[in-house]
């Protein structure tokens, strides 16, 4: 007896379905799904923040300027007024409203963010080490107040001035096992404001933790040699101490 | 019509599961590349580690050989080199942290310390028999080290162990016995460093200047609650509406700056932003100080501004103090201020102060420097005179400006003239010894509209 028509192209459809679906899953490359949670990038966006300067700036005020959000000179630094502009074009087209231009904003004014860092004195500025930081703490101590934050920051940068620690911000930030955060990629997340500021303010030589080199949250911490460490300060969750 | 459909359903699973096998393996073989990538890392790391080691240890004993100091200053940067290199590694091995701390340490004194030996050979100081006492234990420990790690070498040889197994924190904890001798080798190994004798010479890295004291602090240990009038008074004008102090560990003397920590809420402040101030135990200082409000209207010349600074130093009873640089960021601008004392600028003692560009209102506040360093000094005459002093700088180094300066220099600290100026469309700062013509430090200036960057 024969198949009734419909059904045979059913099973056929099913099957060719099945063997697509299944040739997707085999010739997908890992690397693609890697892109696909967005902290899992190998590398967090460039970003333009109130301080960045450049040329990148200057193409994101032009074009404010020419929706009318912005009224000023064009004069490619990230100032106050360039700041509430895009606050206002992030609210009026359903961005997230942060002031900051990530690849999101950019993409909706039209623009693409250039790879190199802005120019000024033969390359030489503080924008690298700033937005590391600014990432860790993002990553680390999301949750955390304002001191928090910069508490976490200057950790790092005390290991930095430290002999038992690597010598450089992204050795210390970089080192196996030494952070959660960088461990699990949420490092990768794009900082906010409040993470860019507590980083600017920690390299400006604000420690609120006297000189901590270690911190760790009582209700997650799996290590138990932490306690062994000397308690100094608690400052939002976290405990620091030497 | 029921004979013909059997195979149907089977034959889609076995379909299915072929593909998911074929599947499967390709993840595994991706998954065993990348492990065989990553292992490869760790594993030229791990013999870098040794090589460097084994050339620190080499090089010390050549420099004890040595006689010149030209041949000593060649060797021992080359020690400072390859325990840089060796320290750097280490750190990039899926270690925790508390199992090479020790180690990380010695190496980075190690190079320390060869950097301040060149710097006595430079300066014509033969070397003392303390100091040659003192590399002969870097020698030993270095050999000793470098024992261990071809022992380790070896035995990993013999074992099917890769080092990226270490990296999972659980199973590293998880599996004892054999595959752990990786990681109690280099446990033995840093109980061992923390043994070692300290080394007693002048750098960063070096422990009295690690724990060193503050020694600007005046006055007798104040109570919590004399700490919190201090806040109150600083604020002044009953602008504190609430005041709470944070949680204390208790190893919180053993600071450099032992401190009370309050959050404040001021009166004209938004709920969720608290300001945070640090008050000295002991004389009761305020330490530091940051209001983090959000600033949007920018309506301050940086000249108000500076005004505005000056003049909330006075008040707090900074006298002397001149700004130096500024540096603009986040609708503030943060002042340096250093104390000045007949003509000469004592960067030590250092102040900060940021002001807000809005109303002039002063959000961040840091003496931390200042305490550290402040002290009565007998700033000596110079010896050099101003030309003097200039003849030594080169002739294609554009002098604008130049005055007196102490400047620290380890522990202790210099007097130097300070020649700010252009060379090759660069700007600079440099130091010139005004006792023996030295140049002592050299820094290059970015300046940008938002402020002073030295490098």
């Amino acid at each position: 007896m024969k198949l009734p028509q419909k059904r045979k192209k059913f099973l056929i459809l099913t099957l060719a379905f099945t063997l697509a679906f299944l040739s997707i899953l085999m010739f997908y490359e890992p690397s693609d799904y890697l892109s696909e949670a967005d902290y899992n990038k190998a590398l967090a966006p460039r970003v333009l923040y109130w301080g960045s300067q450049g040329q990148d700036v200057k193409n994101v005020q032009w074009q404010l300027v020419k929706w009318k959000y912005l009224v000023g000179k064009v004069d490619g630094i990230y100032g106050p007024e360039t700041y509430r502009a895009v606050r206002r074009f992030q609210a009026k087209n359903g961005l997230k409203v942060d002031g900051i231009v990530g690849p999101e904003t950019a993409a909706a004014l039209g623009i693409t963010l250039s790879e190199a860092a802005p120019a000024s004195a033969q390359g030489l500025n503080r924008q690298s080490d700033e937005y590391l930081l600014a990432r860790c703490i993002h990553g680390e101590a999301r949750g955390e107040p304002y001191v928090g934050k910069v508490a976490v920051a200057a950790v790092v940068l005390n290991r930095v001035r430290s002999p038992q620690f690597p010598n450089t911000i992204a050795g210390v930030i970089y080192q196996p096992l030494a952070f959660t955060a960088v461990a699990d990629g949420q490092i990768n997340l794009t900082p906010n404001k409040d993470a860019i500021n507590a980083a600017r303010d920690a390299l400006n030589g604000w420690d609120p933790t006297y000189g901590a080199l270690y911190y760790w949250n009582p209700a997650t911490a799996t290590s138990k040699w932490i306690w062994t460490r000397k308690v100094t300060l608690k400052i939002g969750k976290h405990w620091f101490g030497v | 019509m029921e004979r013909r459909r059997w195979w149907i359903a089977p034959s889609i699973l076995a379909l299915a599961l072929i593909l998911s096998i074929a599947w499967g393996y390709r993840e595994y073989q991706t998954r065993k590349q990348l492990q065989t990538t990553l292992e490869n890392h760790y594993q030229r790391i791990f013999f870098d580690v040794k090589k460097h080691v084994e050339n620190v240890q080499t090089n010390i004993s050549k420099a004890m050989a040595a006689n010149s100091s030209e041949r000593n200053i060649l060797l021992l940067s080359e020690i400072m080199n390859e325990a840089y290199f060796a320290q750097d590694k280490l750190a990039q091995m899926p270690i925790p942290q508390s199992d090479i701390a020790n180690t990380q340490k010695f190496l980075n004194q190690a190079a320390d310390y060869s950097y301040y030996l060149i710097q006595t050979h430079l300066e014509g100081v033969p070397l003392t028999k303390e100091q040659r006492g003192q590399l002969a234990s870097l020698r030993d420990n270095s050999a000793k080290f470098n024992e261990e790690l071809a022992k380790l070498q070896s035995d990993l040889a013999d074992k099917n162990f890769t080092i990226g197994s270490m990296s999972n924190r659980q199973t590293a904890r998880i599996e004892e016995g054999n595959e752990n001798v990786f990681q109690t080798t280099l446990v033995n190994i840093d109980k061992n460093m923390a043994d070692v004798p300290r080394l007693i010479y002048d750098g960063p890295f070096a422990d009295e200047m690690i724990n060193r004291k503050a020694v600007g602090l005046t006055g007798e240990k104040v109570s919590r609650e004399e700490a919190e009038r201090k806040v109150r008074e600083f604020f002044g004008g009953n602008r504190v509406k609430r005041i709470t102090a944070f949680e204390e560990g208790e190893n919180i003397e053993n600071v450099r700056i032992p401190s009370y920590t309050f959050s404040v809420q001021l009166d004209n402040a938004s709920e969720d932003r608290a300001t945070y101030i640090a008050v000295s135990r002991q004389g009761g200082h305020i330490v530091w100080m940051r209001n983090p409000r959000a600033i949007n209207n920018e309506k301050l010349s940086i000249d108000q501004a500076q005004e505005k600074a000056r003049r909330f130093l006075e008040e707090k009873g900074f006298d002397n103090m001149e700004v130096n640089y500024h540096q603009k960021y986040n609708g503030g601008i943060l002042f340096n201020f250093a104390l000045t004392e007949e003509n000469v600028t004592i960067y030590p003692d250092l102040v900060k102060v940021k002001v807000a560009l809005d109303n002039g209102e002063i959000i961040g506040f840091d003496a931390t420097p200042y305490y550290t360093s402040h002290h009565e000094r007998d700033i000596p005459k110079p010896k050099l005179s101003l030309q003097e002093a200039r003849a030594k700088l080169r002739d294609d180094f554009e002098v604008n400006s130049e005055r007196l300066a102490i400047i620290p220099k380890g522990k202790k600290e210099v007097l130097c003239y300070e020649f700010k100026g252009t060379h090759m469309n660069n700007e600079f700062i440099i130091y010139v010894n005004a006792e023996n013509g030295r140049e002592e430090d050299v820094l290059q200036l970015v300046i940008d509209e938002n402020g002073t960057l030295t490098f």
